[in-house]
């Protein structure tokens, strides 16, 4: 008997988000996410742990926000309908500074879309969906191991930065079942910083680049927590040098740590002529056209990014120092491709795979594309 | 076996996607192999055409869909016009003789038209034993997984009350094909 298991990839984050301390989950169903919430369902009674289907998907993160300031690690999953639905909490998060793990699993769009097919087309949305200047962090794994220690990753930085944390995964990495070697507790990182009893009512108080400290919402003061811009006592205030302060606050506890934060894997890129940057199933698609492309004698490296957000614009831009072509490989109209355009040098030539029809690309396309651009 | 590729297409309800889910957890629990499946399905619960790819190799599978089929089974005529691409040469293809009629250019595989459906009702006595058929054919006609593993697997995996029958729809799978 072997060690690796067959488990569905929205089983597998479910069961990271269980190992990493997830005590409270609300949610509603909805394809192709719809297995996280059904697992959860039965598990996390047995566990003596809160499971509760909400109405709606509005509620669910409402629901989520709520359990986080009374101390639980929570965790809500949903497919871009949904998602388009909880931007406005997702602001709440972001600016009560409010730990949450958010679950899109990425299928066709806009609205209802294509339900059963992968896309790849809320990369911007999980940067940008809720409104004003904010912070947030979004990661993608692609493989079966990977799923799981990005699903605890992002519970760890949720509670380290007190932010949300949205992890992305599309249809075929939800859908599909993948053998998988699930770790041994204790063989990684939980990070679980005990609540704080209040001793100052000045909560959101501290340095530029500081984490604020855990608040524990129901025992001692009456403390203040709002989605208006507010004060170290978190009551609302819209004084110029205090907004100042507190969105520096927001913003410089997820920038002077991006080291922590920022994950990537590379293949093949030492002696690469051509970066395939890409990201979930269509990493996949690009690691085997660049094995493919090796074996042929042609140097192509794939970036693949685990982190999206913030955008690991340094390590890539290092790549470009030496590497002159890249190949952005997305299922999408074009959205990453931007950042990448953005960051690149002039004289590194860019050239894109795009497609949005709720079909992955074979390894055979990118292959070609790798052909087509080093020719 | 290096890696092999197996796509299983039907209409939703047919049970493909439990026979790509038996056939990668025996590959994967029971033989140690590395093993994907990954279901292509409509928004309808009941009767779209969807596909099942099963990938069973020796090392980590990359890309999780199939690109090199050796082996497809089909079970009705719609899956089998849309899906039927990507097949290798000499690739075997089992589709259900009464249910696909319109097979096409077939010259470069090797074609076993069986009543799949009608023998699993009959001879199994429940058409929601579809799944396990397949299995056995699949495992009768490429070796992917061994006889004995099967037969463990089922056993152990089949709800109370329902292994006699489970074992009947293995040995239905096994007799189809001479």
């Amino acid at each position: 008997m072997s060690q690796r298991k067959v488990l569905q990839g929205n089983i597998i984050v479910a069961k990271a988000a269980l190992a990493a301390g997830c005590d409270f989950f609300a949610g509603y169903p909805i394809t192709p996410s719809s297995e996280i919430a059904q697992y959860m369902s039965k598990e996390m009674p047995k566990m003596e742990r809160a499971f509760i289907q909400m109405e709606d998907e509005i509620a669910s993160l409402g629901a989520c926000i709520g359990a986080s300031l009374a101390g639980k690690k929570t965790m809500t999953a949903t497919s871009g309908p949904g998602f388009s639905l909880m931007q406005e909490h997702v602001g709440m998060a972001v600016m009560a500074e409010v730990p949450v793990v958010i679950v899109n699993v990425m299928r066709g769009g806009p609205s209802t879309g294509m339900p059963t097919k992968p896309a790849q087309a809320d990369m911007m949305q999980a940067r940008w969906g809720t409104h004003g200047d904010h912070p947030i962090i979004a990661v993608y794994p692609a493989f079966s191991e990977e799923i799981f220690s990005e699903t605890v990753r992002a519970f760890n930085m949720a509670e380290k930065y007190w932010n949300p944390v949205i992890l992305l995964l599309d249809e075929v990495l939800g859908k599909a079942h993948m053998d998988v070697e699930i770790p041994e507790p204790g063989s990684y990182e939980v990070y679980w910083e005990k609540t704080h009893q209040i001793v100052d009512l000045n909560i959101y108080d501290r340095k530029i680049g500081e984490n604020p400290p855990r608040i524990d919402f129901f025992h001692g003061y009456p403390i203040h927590i709002d989605g208006l811009e507010h004060d170290a006592h978190g009551w609302p205030s819209f004084d110029a040098k205090t907004v100042d302060k507190m969105q520096k606050l927001r913003m410089q506890k997820i920038y002077q740590n991006l080291d922590d934060i920022i994950k990537y894997k590379e293949y093949f890129l030492d002696d690469a002529e051509v970066i395939v940057f890409s990201f979930g199933i269509s990493a996949r698609s690009a690691l085997a056209a660049v094995k493919t492309a090796r074996e042929q004698g042609i140097k192509a490296g794939l970036f693949q990014a685990l982190t999206i957000w913030p955008f690991p614009r340094a390590a890539l831009q290092e790549k470009f120092q030496k590497i002159k072509k890249v190949l952005t490989v997305e299922m999408n109209m074009g959205q990453m491709k931007y950042e990448v355009e953005r960051i690149a040098p002039g004289d590194v030539e860019k050239q894109t795979l795009l497609r949005a029809n709720g079909m992955p690309f074979s390894p055979d396309e990118v292959l070609n594309a790798i052909k087509e651009f080093v020719k | 076996m290096k890696h092999f590729e197996i796509r299983y297409g039907a209409v939703g309800g047919q049970g493909i996607i439990t026979a790509g889910a038996l056939l990668v957890d025996i590959a994967v629990e029971r033989e140690g192999k590395f093993a994907i499946e990954s279901p292509t399905y409509t928004a309808a619960v009941r009767g779209g055409p969807t596909k099942v790819d099963v990938l069973i190799a020796d090392e980590q599978i990359v890309f999780p869909h199939a690109t090199a089929i050796d082996f497809f089974l089909c079970t009705d005529q719609r899956p089998y016009d849309i899906y039927r691409d990507s097949l290798k040469d000499d690739a075997i293809v089992i589709v259900d003789s009464h249910l696909v009629r319109e097979l096409g250019d077939t010259r470069h595989w090797k074609v076993y038209p069986v009543p799949i459906i009608n023998e699993t009702k009959v001879g199994a006595g429940n058409v929601v034993l579809t799944s396990v058929v397949s299995l056995a054919i699949t495992q009768k006609m490429t070796d992917v997984i061994s006889y004995e593993n099967m037969v463990e697997h089922i056993k152990h995996w089949a709800p109370k009350g329902t292994i006699e029958m489970n074992m009947k729809a293995i040995e239905v799978g096994m007799n189809l094909i001479k």
